[in-house]
């Protein structure tokens, strides 16, 4: 019984709030730029229309063009699955932990690349080109952060990691959590396509990556893809607030209320590090792709660093 | 169990693999039925083996013991020895041949009517009955004869199609190349047999001093890391595969190298017993460096088989990470660390067997049909070859250990032991591991694109040439062995707590200790995890929710968007005229921002050659070339070759003179040495 409700409280909350995040990001910079920008539910309204609308697909384009966002979207989703947004349901699914997690994105990701390449266009074999560099030089930095906090943990399960860091006081002022953390951080500004890195509201082939990829797309396939992003950015700000931010040791309460009150507060939680993305991205242009790499490696940095400080410093 | 008779089966297995090489050479005028009747046996020969190596694995009985042939001369004898490790690599080998041999009776039918198709099954059986009995040799002179023979036959494979160019010096790479290798492991097996008097290679190595074992380590590493072609000895792997007929490639990238992980496992862990930590160590920092090494030299290659052959390397040290990571734990006293490493070491060893394998025979479909292996001459075949994309596709989702297929799940499980190798305090120990962790990352992301490139280059887009616009789907037989393998990747990536009970048959004779206890997995198809030190992973679960989200989302769109309008159209093309082939993405384009990113590796270079016409705007021509830096062969085998021939040439004119009064002193100088010798010892 525990387990329906964790799946259901799971995927609703995922995909209700997955496009919210983007429309929160979005408004946050359009008041920067004093515009009064769309409202925080467009994606949603983007999306209904999308659906209903008619596609237009390549001559050239096979069956992996077709397949690609159905695939991205489950894998999105499945690997939400594994991520669980409040600690107040115990996940009893023994499915996959971070490294499955990882590997699994990377199926979808696999399928988007391939896409970008089918349809014969340029835009989608450069856009597959700097995604395989971006992804490559990133990947190291996401396993190495999460598994120091799963070593510490003893576990690599992502559920069991939450209930650890529950016991931990404040991990924000521990080094090895803070580096954890900010390369987390680096991690989601590249994993998301956000600027510095990339940037989501560009259609210029000089500096599209994730975009470029989805350039043939219309209508509901690409809704799909649309969704299957987003939802994958709402899983990498779950992994950050819920592992490094845990706050369902103050729950005091029981029950379905309390469940309640876990998810407002990992809401809140999401919307602060949106904000923080949202800052990110007014404050800095975006990078020229040849100097990604050294973002990759500061972040690679601090996870080594952290990882360093407490496996081989000792605590 | 009256059935099984082992020696019988074995025996069986044997004659019919010779059985096929006769009939190979009666029929060989009559090119089909050649064929037909030597891989049909291959096929039947390889099932028995498997059968036999299973009966093995599951019976409770000591190692198997044969000696078919008893000479007068000491240790010239052919002892045959099958313990779990042995019968496991003769799994493998079994499981493949049995793939590649049905996959090359329809892939041998382009040499028909051209060459001596005889002679080339002749070579193919014989090369199989090598690796047999390389894993089968209970004593080490019978194994470094099989292990010669080996070497020798693949080099006349290798050389198959000596006309084309570049194939002789290939093999003369691999044939040079190899030997230096059998050099260090003759010297090894001469240590041995220095100190125990026998050349017994289940006999016990007490009587080695530790200083003797240390070196006989080294000469072993090097002796089989040529072979497994770990960097910096991997030189001759490019070479070789893609000179190799395609299921020959199949067979050495497939199983061959992988004597070099059964010779390690045998001479080192079980005969000289792991002594020092430092053994695991030197196998962990070779690990390291080949699976990154390996993977970023694949991405820069555009014919397909020297890529696969990159890759190999990069697979080579995934295993030896898992190899590395066992010894150090069993040196450390950490028996079920030490087991569950070794498992994880010898599941990538046989899931690598099942992917490269495939590749390589899709490699050759490639070839078969589209007479070419440059990626960047290929392009939209996945219309024309539907199934062998669809099969490619599932290899290379394996081999880049993504999530439902197998390679995936051997590399859990390495990330597992490289998990929990990791305990506070231990300095230098803790962050090799956690390099490690990042190399096998790494080498994970860019095997993926890697992948991407060459599924999608040449199955995806448009034909970039004529003869990729007319590939015809190649005959069945050779999809039928591609897709075996394909299903057992994706099988053993659903089940793999299947595969693992025959592991933990090898792990447990070997070390001595069962990891059933560490690793765990219920039975039922519903739910299937694989459990290490606590954390469980279920890929068929994950499988099964993925399908159930697709099937839903398919149904809530159609629910909300109704039936969908699809118009086909061009590809945008910005509003110029129509896009031709040559403006898609290429092989060398994809790879650029990972070339300039790693150029401290590739040194890349690039030229521009114009040749102008009647005004500098309009030029005639344009050539651009773009090189990479072959780093290894540049820096260090170049250098090293000029040094010995050099030293050649000095020793040439300065002892070797051609006067025979030289020679004479030369004779009676070395006669008085050996007495002298024979005096003092």
């Amino acid at each position: 019984m525990i387990s329906v409700a964790y799946f259901i409280v799971q995927t609703v909350v995922i995909l209700l709030a997955a496009p919210l995040v983007n429309g929160i990001i979005k408004k946050i910079k359009a008041l920067s730029q004093k515009r009064k920008g769309a409202p925080v539910t467009q994606l949603y309204f983007d999306l209904f229309k999308l659906f209903k609308k008619g596609m237009v697909v390549s001559d050239t384009a096979s069956w992996i063009f077709r397949a690609a966002p159905y695939v991205v979207f489950a894998t999105s989703l499945a690997a939400a699955l594994l991520v669980p947004v409040t600690t107040m349901i115990p996940s009893q699914w023994h499915a996959g932990d971070l490294i499955l997690m990882v590997y699994l994105l990377a199926l979808g990701r696999f399928f988007m690349m391939l896409a970008g390449l089918d349809t014969a266009s340029a835009f989608g074999g450069m856009g597959s080109s700097r995604e395989a560099m971006i992804s490559s030089l990133i990947e190291p930095s996401i396993l190495v952060s999460l598994i120091t906090v799963g070593l510490i943990a003893k576990s690599t399960d992502l559920y069991r990691i939450m209930e650890h860091m529950k016991g931990v006081d404040a991990p924000l002022i521990h080094p090895v959590y803070l580096t954890a953390f900010l390369a987390l951080l680096i991690i989601i500004i590249a994993e998301t396509a956000r600027i510095p890195v990339d940037d989501p509201s560009t259609h210029l082939e000089l500096t599209m990556v994730h975009e470029a990829m989805l350039l043939e797309y219309s209508g509901r396939s690409l809704a799909l893809m649309e969704l299957g992003a987003s939802i994958k950015q709402l899983v990498f700000i779950t992994l950050a607030v819920n592992i490094f931010i845990p706050n369902d040791q103050f729950i005091l309460i029981t029950g379905a209320a309390a469940v309640f009150l876990s998810l407002v507060i990992y809401l809140i939680k999401v919307i602060l590090i949106a904000a923080v993305i949202a800052v990110a991205e007014i404050c800095t242009v975006k990078l020229r792709l040849f100097s990604v790499p050294n973002l990759a490696a500061l972040s690679f940095i601090l996870s080594f660093v952290g990882f360093m400080q407490y496996f081989v410093l000792g605590r | 169990m009256n059935w099984f008779v082992p020696d019988h089966l074995f025996y069986g297995s044997i004659m019919i693999y010779l059985a096929a090489a006769i009939a190979a050479v009666i029929f060989y005028r009559r090119h089909q039925l050649c064929t037909l009747f030597a891989q049909a046996g291959c096929v039947l020969a390889a099932i028995l083996g498997a059968v036999f190596s299973l009966g093995i694995l599951f019976s409770e009985s000591e190692a198997l013991l044969l000696e078919p042939f008893r000479s007068a001369i000491p240790f010239l004898s052919v002892v045959i020895a099958i313990d779990a490790l042995s019968a496991f690599f003769m799994l493998v080998l079994s499981v493949l041949v049995c793939c590649v041999s049905v996959y090359s009776i329809g892939y041998v039918s382009h040499y028909h009517g051209k060459r001596n198709v005889g002679a080339f099954h002749v070579l193919y059986i014989a090369f199989i009955l090598s690796m047999i009995f390389v894993f089968t040799a209970g004593n080490a002179v019978f194994f470094f004869m099989a292990w010669e023979l080996m070497a020798v036959i693949s080099y006349f494979l290798v050389v198959f199609e000596s006309e084309q160019e570049g194939n002789e010096r290939a093999g003369l790479i691999y044939i040079v190349m190899t030997h230096i290798g059998a050099a260090f492991l003759m010297i090894a097996f001469m240590i041995m047999f220095s100190y125990t008097g026998s050349f017994d290679i289940f006999g016990n190595s007490d009587t080695i001093p530790a200083a003797a074992k240390n070196l006989m380590f080294v000469f072993f590493l090097i002796g089989f890391g040529v072979k497994a072609g770990v960097v910096p000895v991997h030189i001759w792997l490019p070479y070789a595969h893609p000179a190799a007929p395609s299921n020959v490639s199949a067979l050495m990238s497939g199983i061959m190298i992988k004597t070099a992980i059964y010779g390690l496992v045998r001479f080192v862990l079980c005969y000289l017993d792991i002594q020092h930590s430092w053994w695991g160590v030197a196998i962990l920092c070779i690990g390291i460096i080949s699976a990154v090494l390996g993977v970023a030299y694949a991405l820069m290659e555009h014919n397909i088989k020297r890529l696969l052959a990159f890759h190999s390397v990069e697979n080579i040290g995934i295993i030896l990470i898992g190899l590395g990571i066992s010894f150090v734990a069993f040196s450390g006293g950490r028996e079920l660390l030490g087991g569950v490493a070794l498992a994880a070491s010898l599941f990538h060893t046989f899931n690598h067997t099942l992917f490269k394998g495939g590749l390589f025979l899709g490699a050759g479909s490639i070839q078969y049909a589209a007479h070419t292996k440059d990626i960047e001459k290929l392009g939209g075949l996945i219309k024309r070859m539907p199934v062998t994309s669809v099969l490619v596709l599932c290899f290379s989702l394996a081999i880049s250990a993504i999530v439902p297929f197998n390679g995936f799940v051997s590399e859990w499980l390495t990330y597992q032991s490289l998990f929990s190798i990791i305990v506070p305090g231990q300095t230098g120990l803790n962050i090799l591991s956690v390099l490690s962790i990042a190399a096998l990352a790494m080498s994970g992301a860019l095997a993926a694109a890697c992948f991407v490139k060459l599924f999608g280059i040449s199955f995806l887009g448009k034909a970039r040439s004529e003869a990729a616009l007319h590939a015809p789907e190649v005959p069945a037989p050779m999809n039928a062995g591609m897709g075996v393998l394909a299903a057992l990747c994706l099988a053993i990536g659903l089940f793999p707590m299947l595969f693992l009970q025959v592991i933990d048959k090898v792990v447990s004779d070997v070390s001595g200790t069962s990891v059933t206890g560490e690793l765990q997995g219920g039975f039922l198809i519903a739910s299937y995890p694989v459990t290490a030190y606590g954390n469980s992973i279920t890929p068929v679960v994950i499988l099964v929710a993925s399908a159930v989200i697709i099937l839903a989302a398919a149904a809530v769109i159609r629910l909300v968007g109704g039936k969908a309008a699809e118009r086909k159209y061009g590809t945008w093309d910005c509003g110029f005229e129509e896009l031709t082939p040559r403006m898609q993405y290429s092989a060398t384009g994809f790879t650029k921002p990972l070339r300039i990113v790693l150029r401290i590796l590739y040194r890349p270079g690039r030229s521009l050659e114009v040749e102008e016409g009647d005004s500098a705007y309009f030029p005639v021509s344009r050539k651009y070339n773009v090189w990479t830096e072959p780093v290894f062969e540049k820096y260090v085998y170049d250098p090293l070759l000029n040094a010995v021939k050099k030293f050649s040439l000095r020793i040439k004119l300065s002892v070797q003179t051609g006067s025979t009064h030289a020679y004479l002193v030369y004779i009676f100088i070395a006669v008085l040495a050996l007495m002298l010798y024979n005096r003092l010892a």
